[in-house]
């Protein structure tokens, strides 16, 4: 398609406007971050810090388990992406491709799961983790936060399926593959744009829950970085600056696995496929 | 000559108490561990007299470890609820005297009294009468006190000499005159503040109220009493108050610690508070200089008359969790944690007033100290607030209808109206 | 369609049973607690009291008023952006991540920030509308009940419109080329071209994207916890929130139970068609 040089100056303004509503906020918290604990509760505020100090971040690094908290949260959130999307894609093809007594009922079920609050399910299921020994462990918590991204996942992923033409997987059974081949060879590429999208959605998910985490983990160095961050809002004191740096930090992390991600979120083979 | 009863109970003393050493002596045999979580371990200074106690309790019990676990105030009764009923949750905790009766009434807490009693049957007579009515149910004691302070108004003296104000206000009135004095808001200065949000709620605005002379229920906690001319004059005084823009912008955002930061800033000259505020306040900003700048003074009251009680009783405790596998060593700490030692350490590194009256009547750095003096004495004018299941429930509509009143959605009397039906309701009257 | 009548259990199951096996105790357990008394009524009375309650009433409202105006906006915000980000610009890479950012700050943390962001005395926002002198002192934004639910609204739109931007993006990738290319033979204008073969082919995702996001913000906790705690008053308590207060601050487990049990079934009612529409067959 031919665009015009108005059409580039349109979406190249219109991007930077996204970004610049995007990323006010994140000015506000790396400004902060960057100042003393008295000008960042100063009147009136300041925009740019008067004093830069990096004494925030100094103290993030210097305190006790922070480190420990990113990498426990980087296990969890990762653990949570791939068991919810492994499982996920699976279901989802089942759902997208065939056509079975329940199909309705099973997928409605799915979405009714999740419209009761995590408040009222946190404790039964404690109870459950008590029974087999799992609480206080970051499976326990794996598997609770996999309760929650999964049906989402599933949703997603029937929805990026039912975009590819059944004729592709056909195509692949008539010269014998199996189901499992076809989903595998012919599906899968096709659709990991959509992966993409759930495996970070996911991610994201896990990475930012308070509930369950604060719930089911006790021992301090087994916590995670969002328990981590809010434990530095206090009755007794709010570290504003450290919470600034640690939310800075704390972004980077998701930001940089999609970075890497982003790079499959292009047009899959499905359109070549069906031509030929 | 013992009488056959007394024979009776020195015997199951005696059992008693070989139990509980014995107790003692297979569990140093084995090497146990207990988990103590106290919301104070979150926060440096508190955290740190905690660990060096918890670290010279080690020593003396060498079979003894003692896992801590930090949690915030706030987030506290949420993973303690949800641990304790699924028959986990840490060996012994701390709380503060609000959600105790709940978790006495769910059995979530041991009856300490065999223990006490096995180890000195006068062991709760130097706790204050005061101090162990929240943890007292039907003449068990659930919990050990460990501080109990009263809260009173803490004040910035230079900023009173600038303002040339000598003495704190005795009354509301005088209180109105020195706050229209100290509020300067081209310089972003004002005379005060009020914590309207959750979290520090509890302990602040309701001194107020009480200073009225007014109370939230009916003495026997049945029914609401906030229809009494006390409780509307205070409600529409602090209505007024806070509309009268004495009050920095954002009162209903403000919550304990928003509301120590603007002292420490220098933005309000006085606020609510008790003996921690001045350690807490001096850290956040060294520059004030706190503990030469600020003062402590007992709450106004309504015409300066005497009034009592006239505000409102903070208290820590020390609980064992019922789900607890080792409740002798658990004892052990709770009986270390209260001691008198420990307490002094208290005063001396944090500035907190013991639950035992030994401690505040003879320890020489109490009786020599301007802002103890001061609070112990207000100790004797302090109410808890009612000790009932539904107090938490009261107390946010209570909260909400404050709020309401000061953003001006209802009225103030229309406001009081409504939290004296909700209460009501809440206790099924 | 393909009827290997089997294999599809084969496929589906797995995922169900984790599913069942994680959540089916605690969701059985919180509905039958729901039926419970309360006070000194019999079973099911914390559903009459509810009827009763103003402080439930005005949860469902601000719950029905935020998810209504958070996912019309979150579609809007995201449905331009994907269009945006799907065309085939320089530095892509850098407008996806900037485009994604807003999300991965988490939900509490998100509301401290808008919190502290909205403080009338230390917040950037005042200190822009000082400086701009669009004002002469400091605005209470979050202490007036409509600001402050504006205000939620605003901030949950920023946050959270990326996850219906990334399901968006994802499925314009799967719109066939031909099909532009077609349309564009037959002289089609970018507007044609956008109504007649991008909106038909991204339909079906933008349903899910709907319901996905609905179903995500009735249980938006995390945001209003950081930001007004349900303040001032009652004015931007979400039923959530409510649901939170009842369970963890007044012990009160069956009343919280039957408020979430009330959400879960009116959140079904007006899903169920949603559902239906997005599972009916393309023919």
């Amino acid at each position: 398609m031919q665009h015009g040089k108005g059409f580039w100056l349109f979406v190249a303004i219109a991007l930077f406007v996204m970004a610049i509503y995007n990323l006010m906020p994140f000015f506000w918290m790396i400004s902060s971050s960057f100042k003393t604990d008295i000008e960042v509760t100063s009147y009136p505020a300041t925009l740019l810090p008067q004093a830069f100090t990096t004494d925030a971040y100094a103290r993030i690094w210097a305190q006790e388990g922070f480190v420990l908290y990113f990498l426990n949260s980087i296990k969890v959130s990762g653990g949570t992406a791939i068991l919810s999307a492994t499982v996920g894609v699976f279901a989802a093809y089942g759902f997208s491709r065939f056509r079975f007594q329940g199909r309705t009922a099973l997928m409605a079920t799915l979405l009714v799961t999740q419209m009761l609050p995590g408040v009222l399910l946190v404790g039964p299921y404690f109870k459950m983790l008590s029974l087999v020994d799992l609480y206080d462990t970051h499976l326990g918590l794996i598997l609770a936060q996999t309760s929650i991204t999964l049906p989402f996942t599933v949703w997603m992923l029937k929805g990026y399926i039912d975009t590819i033409p059944v004729e592709i997987d056909q195509a692949a059974m008539i010269d014998g593959a199996t189901r499992l081949q076809s989903l595998v060879h012919c599906v899968f590429p096709n659709i990991l744009p959509g992966l993409v999208a759930t495996t970070v959605f996911s991610f994201l998910l896990a990475w930012g829950d308070l509930l369950w985490a604060l719930c089911l983990i006790t021992t301090p160095e087994k916590q995670t970085m969002t328990l981590g961050i809010t434990n530095l809002v206090g009755q007794f004191r709010v570290l504003w600056s450290d919470i600034m740096a640690a939310t800075v930090i704390g972004c980077a992390i998701p930001a940089f696995f999609y970075l890497l991600l982003q790079r499959y979120l292009i047009t899959g083979v499905a359109g070549a496929a069906v031509k030929g | 000559m013992f009488t056959r009863k007394n024979k009776n109970l020195a015997m199951g003393a005696a059992v008693l108490m070989a139990s509980v050493s014995m107790g003692v002596q297979t569990v140093s045999a084995e090497d146990i561990t207990i988990t103590y979580s106290d919301w104070q371990l979150a926060q440096e200074g508190w955290g740190n007299s905690l660990r060096t106690a918890i670290a010279e309790f080690e020593e003396l019990n060498p079979g003894i470890t003692v896992a801590t676990e930090p949690v915030q105030l706030g987030q506290r009764d949420v993973r303690f609820t949800t641990a304790i009923r699924a028959g986990q949750g840490p060996d012994v905790f701390a709380l503060d005297a609000n959600p105790v009766r709940q978790y006495i009434s769910a059995g979530w807490v041991l009856d300490l009294t065999p223990f006490a009693e096995a180890q000195d049957p006068a062991f709760f007579d130097d706790f204050y009468e005061t101090s162990l009515a929240p943890v007292t149910v039907d003449g068990a004691v659930y919990g050990v006190p460990m501080n109990t302070v009263a809260m009173g108004l803490v004040y910035n003296q230079a900023m009173f000499e600038a303002a040339g104000i000598t003495e704190p206000a005795t009354s509301w009135e005088e209180f109105s005159a020195h706050a229209e004095a100290l509020t300067d808001t081209s310089a972003g200065q004002w005379a005060t503040t009020l914590v309207l949000a959750p979290a520090g709620f509890d302990l602040r605005a309701p001194s107020i109220f009480h200073s009225f002379g007014a109370s939230f229920l009916t003495e026997d906690w049945s029914a609401s009493a906030l229809d009494t001319p006390e409780m509307q004059a205070a409600f529409s005084y602090v209505v007024d108050m806070i509309q009268s823009g004495v009050v920095p912008p954002g009162v209903t955002q403000v919550d304990a610690n928003g509301a120590r930061r603007l002292l420490a800033n220098g933005q309000i000259a006085m606020t609510i508070g008790t003996t921690w505020t001045i350690p807490e306040v001096s850290t956040m900003n060294p520059d004030l200089d706190g503990w030469n700048t600020l003062r402590i003074a007992p709450l106004p009251t309504d015409g300066g008359q005497e009034i009592s009680p006239h505000t409102t009783l903070y208290q820590k405790s020390i609980f064992i969790n019922a789900n607890t596998e080792h409740p002798e060593a658990s004892w052990a700490l709770v009986d270390f944690l209260t001691q008198r030692a420990q307490m002094e350490r208290w005063f001396d590194d944090n500035n907190m007033l013991s639950s035992r009256r030994s401690v505040n009547e003879s320890y020489g750095p109490i009786q020599e100290s301007p802002f103890a003096s001061v609070v112990s004495e207000e100790i004797q004018h302090g109410t808890f607030l009612p000790l009932i299941p539904e107090w938490p429930r009261i107390l946010d509509s209570f909260r909400q209808n404050l709020q309401d009143a000061v953003t001006g959605t209802k009225t103030a009397e229309q406001a009081l109206a409504d939290a004296h039906a909700e209460t009501n309701e809440i206790l099924g009257n | 369609m393909i009827g290997e009548r089997w294999t599809a259990y084969w496929f589906v199951l797995p995922g169900t049973f984790l599913l069942l096996a994680i959540l089916g105790f605690p969701a059985i357990a919180s509905i039958v607690d729901s039926f419970g008394s309360v006070g000194s009524g019999g079973f099911g009375s914390a559903y009459l009291a509810l009827l009763s309650d103003q402080r439930f009433l005005t949860a469902s409202f601000n719950t029905a008023l935020f998810v209504v105006c958070v996912v019309t906006l979150h579609i809007i915000l995201g449905l331009a952006v994907a269009l945006l980000l799907n065309a085939d610009i320089p530095f892509k890479w850098f407008f996806r991540v900037v485009a994604l950012l807003p999300w991965t700050v988490p939900d509490v943390i998100g509301g401290l920030i808008f919190r502290f962001m909205l403080d009338p005395l230390s917040g950037g926002v005042n200190a822009i509308a000082f400086r701009l002198q669009l004002m002469q002192g400091p605005y209470d934004w979050l202490g007036d009940p409509g600001w402050a639910m504006f205000s939620v609204i605003m901030a949950e739109t920023w946050r959270g419109y990326p996850y219906p931007m990334l399901i968006l993006l994802a499925g314009l990738q799967a719109i066939p080329k031909e099909q532009y290319e077609a349309a564009a033979i037959d002289g089609a204008g970018r507007w044609a071209i956008f109504t007649n073969v991008t909106l038909p082919n991204l339909m079906p995702m933008v349903l899910i994207a709907v319901v996905l996001d609905a179903i995500w913000q009735c249980r938006l906790f995390g945001m209003i916890f950081g930001m007004t705690n349900g303040g001032p008053g009652d004015a931007t308590q979400n039923l959530s929130l409510f649901v939170y207060r009842q369970y963890f601050q007044f012990f009160e487990t069956t009343y919280a139970a039957s408020a979430a049990v009330v959400l879960a079934a009116v959140l079904l009612a007006v899903a169920i068609p949603y559902i239906r529409s997005t599972l009916r067959e393309k023919s």
